[in-house]
């Protein structure tokens, strides 16, 4: 599930670094066109990848359900975190994006 | 033509979340507290200890009790302990004549001594869990009341999503600080972030009453006689009738293996032994909801008492009994370990909030309008005066629960009622506050006062019962620590929001409204 939640955090923030507005919030510049594109495009295989560690875990009727609370509670942790603490919430993506291949291998 | 779909639709989202607000958010908070009913029960009940769960000692202790108590009963009950509820406990029906019912008897025993646990007659968590479907009406009126709510909330959810018009512009935007503005962010953000869960929640409660709202089908099919549906859809296991010749029973963990086998290791919730002292002595082992996230109505394993003989194995289950126990198991999480327990309860609270802020809005907007007026309007001022009740003294009367079970004496009669009557008379009380106090300060004090009972509740549990944080924490007792510690976590959230709230008042003097509670931090 820890995977799984990484994923889904690190994703949300893809997705949410992809629309010009957070991008300029959060980054100070306006994405380019290409970096748009390949923001959203990583920020959904990771919200979509992130189903293959939880069913894989627990099976495909408690992996689902874990997968979408997981998806919720990251989306909610980012939203909550983007105005209060801004460095905060993409440094949490980075360092998630860092430890899930090791959780990807402890969980082999 | 679709400006005016759109208004239609925020109409009735603003009205329909207006006049059921206050109702829901009482159902979306008990419900959510009731996500941790066994460990809120545990609380309630301190005199029954934690013990590491041991099914095989549990159930030789059972049956041993139970053989000295009431060799002779109809039926034995016995439901095993569990991480999460450590009672073990143990039922018995009188034998009585054919076609009269007997009495049950109810005990909690101690799975290490086997003595008979004498726990102060407490509702528990069971209070807000049967709160949240029943709001304590008559029989079919609550359910009925509530059921037409979880319509309405449905309604309110599918015309908030039409109103909201940009869902995905806005879907990573919070703005705090900004007043109304961030009232209504908060409102989306809880909104829609956790809109899965809502329409689950909201959808699996209509499908959970489904024969009680829509029985047409039944009534068509079954040409009114409903008894014949439920007895097809939920068949009673065929227990054979007393022989009248004593017989004996064999010892129960034996059985319990076999039908763990059964079950490729699943776990046995509950155990029902008909006529234990006969030759015809039947054994039947539920499943546990806890092992599958499909509620299995009535999964059982049946066996003969006395030669052991595997009687009956239950059938998988139909398609359309898979659907409606799909969205009965996702309801209730009864399959949720710990960390998916939280995340449930946190998107009740996401839910509680969002219902919470919607009624804020309602009430901040339309106060702007006569912000120079010094006085409100009577419609505004009810509003006010419910929100106000309905929010902050509902949480005042979840601590008064929680303080009544503390210090209502063991011995005292009709306990677990009268640590009702405190709830709904510290509710009651909240209300009238609300109406003797202008605005802002009845926030202000409820909110202060609910976060002091919260915050005490650690201290009060100290106090009156052995268990306190120092005892529960060193045991690995997490029920106990953990209810200890979310009071104190949410008590700690409002006094927070009281004192926002009342700092709010200084800088602000044009009528910029109440700033109540935001999220809903709830005991365990």
């Amino acid at each position: 599930m820890l995977l799984a939640l990484l994923m889904c955090y690190a994703g949300f923030t893809a997705l949410c670094l992809a629309t010009d507005r957070h991008h300029g919030e959060l980054l100070h510049s306006k994405p380019s066109p290409r970096r748009r594109q390949g923001l959203r495009l990583a920020g959904w295989a990771l919200l979509a990848i992130a189903i293959w560690p939880a069913v894989s875990a627990d099976g495909w009727a408690l992996g689902l359900v874990e997968w979408c609370a997981v998806l919720m509670l990251s989306a909610l942790l980012l939203v909550l975190l983007l105005p209060y603490r801004p460095r905060l919430a993409l440094i949490l993506a980075g360092v998630g994006l860092l430890v899930s291949p090791v959780a990807a291998f402890a969980a082999l | 033509m679709k400006e005016g779909f759109r208004q239609a639709m925020a109409w009735l989202h603003t009205w329909a979340g207006l006049v059921f607000g206050w109702l829901l958010f009482a159902i979306f908070l008990t419900g959510t507290l009731s996500y941790f009913k066994d460990e809120i029960s545990h609380w309630m009940q301190p005199e029954v200890q934690a013990h590491a769960v041991d099914d095989a000692r549990s159930l030789g202790v059972a049956q041993n009790y139970l053989q000295h108590v009431a060799p002779d009963a109809a039926r034995w009950i016995i439901t095993l302990p569990n991480s999460r509820d450590p009672g073990l406990l143990v039922m018995w029906q009188d034998k009585l004549d054919p076609g009269k019912r007997g009495n049950f008897n109810q005990k909690t025993l101690d799975p290490t001594n086997a003595q008979a646990v004498e726990a102060r007659d407490s509702m528990g968590g069971e209070f807000f869990y049967r709160f949240h479907f029943q709001l304590q009406m008559p029989h079919p009126w609550g359910r009925w009341l509530s059921t037409f709510a979880a319509m309405v909330m449905f309604l309110a959810l599918i015309t908030g999503i039409i109103t909201h018009k940009k869902i995905f512009k806005d879907f990573f935007t919070f703005r705090p600080r900004k007043g109304q503005r961030s009232w209504l962010d908060g409102h989306n953000a809880v909104g829609v972030l956790v809109l899965p869960f809502h329409l689950m929640i909201t959808y699996s409660s209509l499908v959970i009453f489904m024969t009680m709202v829509m029985p047409a089908p039944i009534l068509a099919s079954y040409g009114g006689d409903a008894r014949a549906f439920f007895n097809e859809v939920f068949p009673a296991s065929n227990n054979a009738p007393a022989q009248g010749v004593p017989g004996k029973l064999l010892p129960l963990p034996a059985l319990y293996e076999q039908a763990r086998a059964q079950w490729a290791g699943g776990h046995v919730g509950r155990i029902a032994v008909n006529n234990p002292s006969d030759v015809n002595a039947s054994v039947n082992m539920f499943r546990a909801g806890s092992d599958k996230v499909v509620h299995d109505f009535g999964s059982v394993v049946q066996f003969n008492g006395t030669t052991g003989e595997l009687l009956q194995v239950s059938d998988e289950q139909s398609l359309p009994t898979l659907v409606a126990g799909g969205f009965f198991g996702l309801h209730m999480g009864h399959f949720a370990g710990p960390v998916l327990r939280w995340l449930y309860f946190i998107c009740g609270l996401a839910g509680t909030a969002m219902i919470g802020t919607g009624l804020v809005i309602w009430l901040g907007k339309r106060q702007l309008k006569h912000a120079k007026t010094a006085v409100m309007p009577f419609e505004l001022r009810l509003v006010e005066v419910l929100n106000i009740a309905s929010m902050s003294g509902l949480l005042i009367a979840i601590a008064a629960f929680f303080w009544a079970n503390r210090l209502l004496p063991v011995s005292f009669a009709e306990r677990s009622g009268w640590e009702v009557q405190t709830f709904f008379i510290a509710w009651g009380l909240s209300l009238l506050h609300a109406v003797l106090r202008r605005g802002r300060q009845a926030w202000v004090e409820q909110l202060g006062f609910a976060a002091l009972l919260f915050m005490a509740v650690p201290l009060l549990n100290a106090l009156t019962t052995s268990q306190h944080l120092g005892v529960s924490l060193v045991r690995g007792d997490w029920a106990m620590a953990g209810f200890d510690l979310t009071c104190l976590a949410s008590g700690a959230f409002l006094a927070w929001a009281a004192w926002k709230m009342q700092r709010r008042t200084v800088p602000q003097p044009k009528a910029q409204r109440p700033r109540p509670l935001h999220l809903k931090q709830e005991a365990n």
